[in-house]
């Protein structure tokens, strides 16, 4: 009964979006309200129909309804529709119930904002509409467009300090240009995303998920093409989940306000290019090469984004490091399950499907505990920024004793991360690693990238830690002197249950959060947990007879240690490590691999380089020859009295070279088609 | 209601007396009444009366033909409603635009309204010769047009260029057009595509007409290499003009293009080596200009430059449908065609109400506009977006059709030779995206100089606001346009297709 109003829910913040934009100023808080009350809607309403859908006849099989929206001559008609299953049930429950928390801490942190509230509340329920409508879709058209209002809405978002930021017109300037990368190189994965979409069309005659995802259909179609589309839709979830090489517009998206980056990092945005994966993965797990090049951009997006976030003094900025670094887990563990299920499809072995099944299962329940723990790590963070009006770390320092719940809060969220036992964290990533390792036996590559998942937990238990003890422990910095002390219950009250959900969430797994995966990969269907198969619990058996996890924990625990070490304790010097900041490694960390600098070559010598040099070719050149070809025509005296008449005759040769050109272009194609 | 009660054998031409008689009475009225007020008012009433003539007659499916030359049906009724609505937007605006009303009031609009004529003469007409006549009756009519902002010498140089690389063009059409009466011994464009196809293999000379032909008529487009006016003219021209030429006057260049040539050629397309040479020549000029408006596009600093190249480019996009050749393409054209009225016009529209309110043509101008009109800025946002074809906005919705059309051979069957015409779209697409970010940027992002609120008049609020719920509608539902858009491309093809 409530399945048939799954449309309501991203319509809701839809409303509520204009609500705010017509009405927005004469209400309290200019539309806060507004903003909350949909959030919590949509998540009541998401809430009903996963408790329906779970326990309803149909599960586990997807329930979809569509309404015809335009019908294309050619055979295939575009649709509108929701598609629930058990994917759909959890991304859109996180993500409203984090947005809901989110915007109600915005009530205290945007509260000086002023006249701009309503700007910025009808931007985040956009935003949230853009998310839900996204997760809901019953196809990839729709999916795309929902898609494309996210990039739109996080380039207002991010772009919101750009006139007076608080901290000033550099700041402004900063923010302005973050936007604009951040739009502009999503988009570059979205032409990719695209055109693979339109040969996944070319090929199935269709974009809707209950014709794609079914494996009659996957047979019937060229297994090259469906490679090539799974590839360039795989570009697309490069550029919104800010994996490596287009991992660079993420940090600089920290400009926006820290709520933003909260919204952006936890519960939408570059959750979407995850979820791509995650709801594709019927049509990605035909290869196992694009399953491996899958993994191979996640284990290094995990380690090189770790490694960024070592040194950085910018409390955001740690954060937006380690959110690439996190996602970097999640897609490599996508990818190591696929490569598992693609060897089972190409042998015919159920229990390499069953294993490989437990990788999406490990991807999709990080991607969950990353919400909870990331959302609460970034509003801790706006909180310690609210209070001290800095985001320097080298500032802060001893901030405990000032703002309490913050300070154990944010802690729970980084034991969380960082994979200390029995926090969320530590399920979920202990079963990427495990998905890592089971595919290393079959493929060596994901030997190597266990391995460096291993390093990135140990670099991420040191810089999470780094980032808490400089924040909060140690000596008063300048900034704490003029702390406000905590922030207001609108804005501690979000992190306390937050943290309740960082610190618990994992034990999900132990209650059948594996049972939410399903997905048509031989006919009559296939799910783990749910059906068919065991279920991703088999790996807890191992979990703690497995040498190995102790050493990710031991590693955790070193991290911890040292960076106790080095910044409250003071008995190691970081500086001995980095010749006080002249090392190579610690200027290429700062300089963030050159990857900045690399794509404003790229993008702006070149690309600006080139458009330039079309129009003066435009301009002067072809101008110029032509001046010369027709002086030589009509004649010497015309040719000076070029002043004179413009270039107007210039423009008239030009229409003659452009017959020429016509001419000889059509004989030759006549000639190469072999017409003459 | 029966038009035909009414027009009796001229029912055909119906939406056009109106017209004509504007175009007549128009400078009289200035003459008599003194008042450009009321000038404007008859010439508006006029306009709306002819539109909503031709919906009547388009919702009742009428088809007719009269004085031997004009033949009315469901393609020539839908452009008919586009040139009109470009008329109208037009004129609602060019009472109230600081560029226009400078203008001598009675001539300027007798000479919209008969490039209007001219415009909807061409597609009603199925003969060389009276789309000929009916292109340069625009074509004249739009010289003079723009030359009238003489105070500006950019205008005079401007109507300069475009008088000798139009009369240059005209020549070219002239002489193409004589070179295939010369070899067929007919105008008619039926008796062309049936000769056509007893052609046993290609004819050079033919070549030479159609190439001849190309090139003049790739001058209404600007396809490139015949764009290079464009730019100059639509930043010469009078804003409201520029809109015109751009909306209007382009899209019977296009439609030109499809009523000849894609006519004579559908039968014979992936049939013949002549119909596959043409698509192929198309193909590769589709190609040319969507990349050459697009790349030349991001270099430049004037709005009215920009957006003409991003005109050039989206004529590079519908032109796809000349390599495809099938019915469906050309209906994904021609909703791309309705669709770039409202985005286009939309753009130049709101440059034109700045203008107005003292705002420079620079992109440099246009920094903080956010604050000193927020619709303002909204709406060019939502133009800018839509051009770049960024969903659900209407210019999505059509490049998507256009763009698929591509996959479609003639039945329908998937069919993959214009698959990379397809690839090269969209990689354009997210070119121009840089440039249209760029004035998003910079009314949104950067900082004006102050925020004192800008004031624009209300005749350009309504044409805006029409534009917006056209580039929104479409966008949600284009089934509203494009069930029109079907009907129109099987009115032109059918009789022509196996």
């Amino acid at each position: 009964m409530f399945i048939e109003y799954t449309w309501l829910v991203p319509l809701v913040p839809m409303i509520c979006f204009l609500l705010i934009g017509f009405i927005g100023q004469k209400t309290p808080e200019k539309g806060g309200y507004f903003a909350i009350a949909g959030a919590l809607i949509s998540f009541i309403l998401a809430a009903l129909i996963s408790y329906e859908y779970l326990t309803g006849d149909v599960y586990p099989a997807p329930v979809t309804e569509q309404i015809a929206w335009f019908v294309i001559p050619g055979g295939f008609e575009i649709n509108l529709g929701y598609y629930v299953d058990g994917l759909t049930c959890v991304m859109m429950l996180f993500s409203s119930f984090i947005s809901t928390l989110i915007f109600v801490y915005s009530v205290g942190y945007m509260g000086d904002q002023g006249e701009r509230r309503k700007r910025y509340y009808a931007e985040v329920s956009l935003f949230l509409t853009g998310m839900l409508g996204l997760i809901v879709s019953s196809n990839f058209l729709e999916m795309f467009i929902f898609w494309e209002v996210m990039g739109l809405c996080s380039y207002l978002l991010i772009g919101f300090w750009s006139f007076r930021h608080p901290e000033g017109d550099a700041a402004s300037a900063n923010a302005a240009s973050a936007a604009k990368k951040a739009f502009l190189v999503t988009r570059l994965g979205d032409v990719c995303l695209m055109a693979g979409l339109f040969i996944l069309l070319f090929e199935f005659q269709s974009l809707d998920y209950a014709t794609l995802f079914n494996s009659a259909n996957i047979a019937a179609v060229d297994s090259d093409m469906l490679t090539l589309a799974m590839l360039l839709i795989f570009g697309g979830v490069i550029g919104k989940s800010a994996q490596f090489p287009l991992h660079d517009w993420l940090p600089d998206a920290m400009a926006g306000p820290t709520t933003v980056s909260s919204l952006i990092h936890a519960a939408t945005m570059v959750k979407a290019g995850v979820y791509l994966v995650a709801r594709g993965w019927p049509l990605f797990i035909q290869n196992a090469e694009v399953m491996l090049f899958v993994g191979i951009i996640g284990g290094l997006t995990a380690i090189i984004a770790a490694s960024m976030a070592l040194n950085n003094m910018n409390i955001k900025r740690v954060l937006a490091y380690s959110t690439i670094s996190q996602l970097g887990y999640m897609i490599l563990a996508l990818g190591a399950g696929g490569y598992l299920v693609a060897l089972g499809l190409e042998s015919g072995s159920e229990e390499l499907i069953v294993a490989g099944s437990a990788g999406m299962v490990a991807g999709c329940f990080h991607m969950m505990n990353h919400a909870f723990f990331k959302a609460l790590l970034f509003m801790c963070s706006g909180s310690v920024i609210h209070a001290v009006g800095t985001e320097d770390m080298r500032q802060m320092g001893g901030l405990h004793k000032h703002m309490k719940i913050t300070s154990i809060t944010m802690l729970i969220g980084s034991l969380s991360i960082a994979g200390f036992p029995f926090f969320s964290g530590f399920w979920s990533k202990d079963l990427v690693l495990e998905i890592a390792m089971e595919a290393g036996s079959h493929e060596v590559w994901f030997t190597v990238l266990w391995v460096i998942a291993v390093i990135t937990a140990f670099m991420t238990a040191f810089y999470m830690f780094r980032m808490w003890f400089m924040t909060f422990m140690g000596e008063e910095g300048h900034a704490t002197q003029h702390c406000h002390g905590e922030s207001p219950k609108t804005m501690t009250v979000p992190l306390m249950i937050l943290s309740v959900f960082a610190f618990a969430s994992g034990f999900l797994i132990l209650v059948g959060l594996d049972a939410i995966v399903s997905f048509d990969v031989i006919p009559g269907g296939f799910q783990v947990g749910g059906g068919h198969a065991g279920g991703a619990l088999h790996y807890f058996e191992h979990l703690f007879t497995n040498p190995y996890t102790y050493l990710t924990i031991v590693l955790a625990l070193v991290g911890i240690g040292i960076a106790y070490l080095m910044y409250v304790k003071k008995s190691i010097n970081p500086g001995m490590f980095n010749k006080d900041g002249e090392s190579w490694l610690y200027k290429a960390l700062t300089k963030r691999w050159w990857f900045p600098d690399l794509y404003n070559q790229i993008s702006w010598k070149v690309g600006y380089g080139v458009a330039r040099g079309v129009d003066y070719v435009d301009r002067q050149i072809v101008d110029g020859t032509v001046n010369g070809l027709s002086g030589a025509v009509v004649g010497g005296g015309e040719a000076v009295s070029k002043a004179q008449t413009g270039n107007v005759h210039d423009y008239s040769s030009m229409v003659l070279i452009g017959v020429a050109l016509l001419s000889v272009g059509f004989l030759m194609i006549a000639m190469v088609l072999g017409g003459i | 209601m029966d038009m035909t009660a009414i027009f009796g054998d001229y029912t055909a031409i119906a939406p056009l007396v109106f017209l004509i008689v504007a175009a007549l009475i128009l400078p009289g009225v200035q003459l008599l009444g003194k008042n450009r007020n009321i000038t404007w008012a008859v010439g508006l009433v006029l306009a709306v009366v002819s539109m909503v003539v031709n919906i009547m007659m388009l919702t009742d499916g009428y088809v007719g033909a009269a004085l031997d030359l004009f033949e009315y049906n469901a393609y020539s009724g839908l452009l008919i409603l586009l040139f009109s609505i470009v008329l109208v937007l037009m004129l609602l605006v060019s009472n109230a635009s600081v560029e226009t009303t400078r203008f001598n009031t009675g001539a300027y609009y007798a000479l919209i309204f008969a490039a209007t004529l001219g415009m909807m003469f061409v597609v009603l007409s199925s003969d060389l010769l009276t789309i000929f006549v009916g292109v340069e009756l625009t074509s004249i009519s739009s010289y003079a047009a723009v030359s009238m902002k003489r105070n500006d010498p950019r205008a005079a140089e401007a109507a300069v260029k475009y008088v000798v690389v139009g009369g240059m063009s005209t020549a070219l059409t002239l002489y193409g057009i004589s070179m295939i009466y010369g070899l067929s011994g007919t105008t008619d464009i039926a008796a062309l595509a049936a000769w056509v196809q007893t052609l046993p293999e290609i004819n050079l000379l033919l070549g030479v007409g159609i190439v001849a032909m190309v090139a003049g008529y790739g001058f209404k487009i600007a396809a490139v290499p015949f764009h290079m006016w464009a730019p100059d003219v639509y930043e010469g021209a009078a804003t409201p003009l520029s809109m015109f030429l751009a909306t209007g006057s382009k899209k019977m260049g296009l439609s030109v293009f499809f009523q000849i040539f894609l006519v004579m050629f559908v039968a014979v397309a992936s049939v013949s080596f002549l119909g596959e040479t043409v698509q192929y020549l198309f193909a590769i000029i589709a190609a040319i200009t969507m990349t050459v408006g697009n790349i030349v596009a991001i270099a430049q600093n004037n709005i009215k430059r920009m957006l003409a190249y991003s005109s050039v480019a989206q004529a590079g996009y519908i032109l796809i449908v000349m390599a495809v050749m099938s019915e469906y393409a050309l209906s994904s054209g021609l909703f791309h065609m309705f669709t770039h009225v409202f985005m286009k016009g939309g753009a130049f529209l709101i440059v034109g109400a700045l203008i107005c309110a003292g705002v420079g043509e620079m992109i440099s101008d246009y920094r903080g506009l956010a604050k000193k009109a927020p619709f303002l800025a909204a709406a060019m946002m939502l133009f800018l977006f839509s051009l770049a074809g960024i969903p659900p906005l209407a210019g999505f919705t059509s490049k998507f059709f256009l763009f698929s059309s591509t996959l479609y051979g003639m039945e329908g069957a998937v069919d993959s030779t214009w698959v990379w015409l397809a690839f090269i779209a969209v990689l354009n697409s997210a070119i121009s995206l840089y440039y249209y970010a760029r004035v998003v940027k910079a009314m949104y992002i950067e900082k004006g100089d102050n925020t004192e609120k800008i004031k624009v008049p209300a005749p350009f609020m309504v044409a805006i606001v029409i534009c917006l719920v056209g580039v929104i509608v479409l966008g949600v539902y284009p089934q509203l346009v494009f069930d029109l858009c079907e009907s129109a491309a099987a009115a032109l093809l059918g009789p022509y297709l196996l």
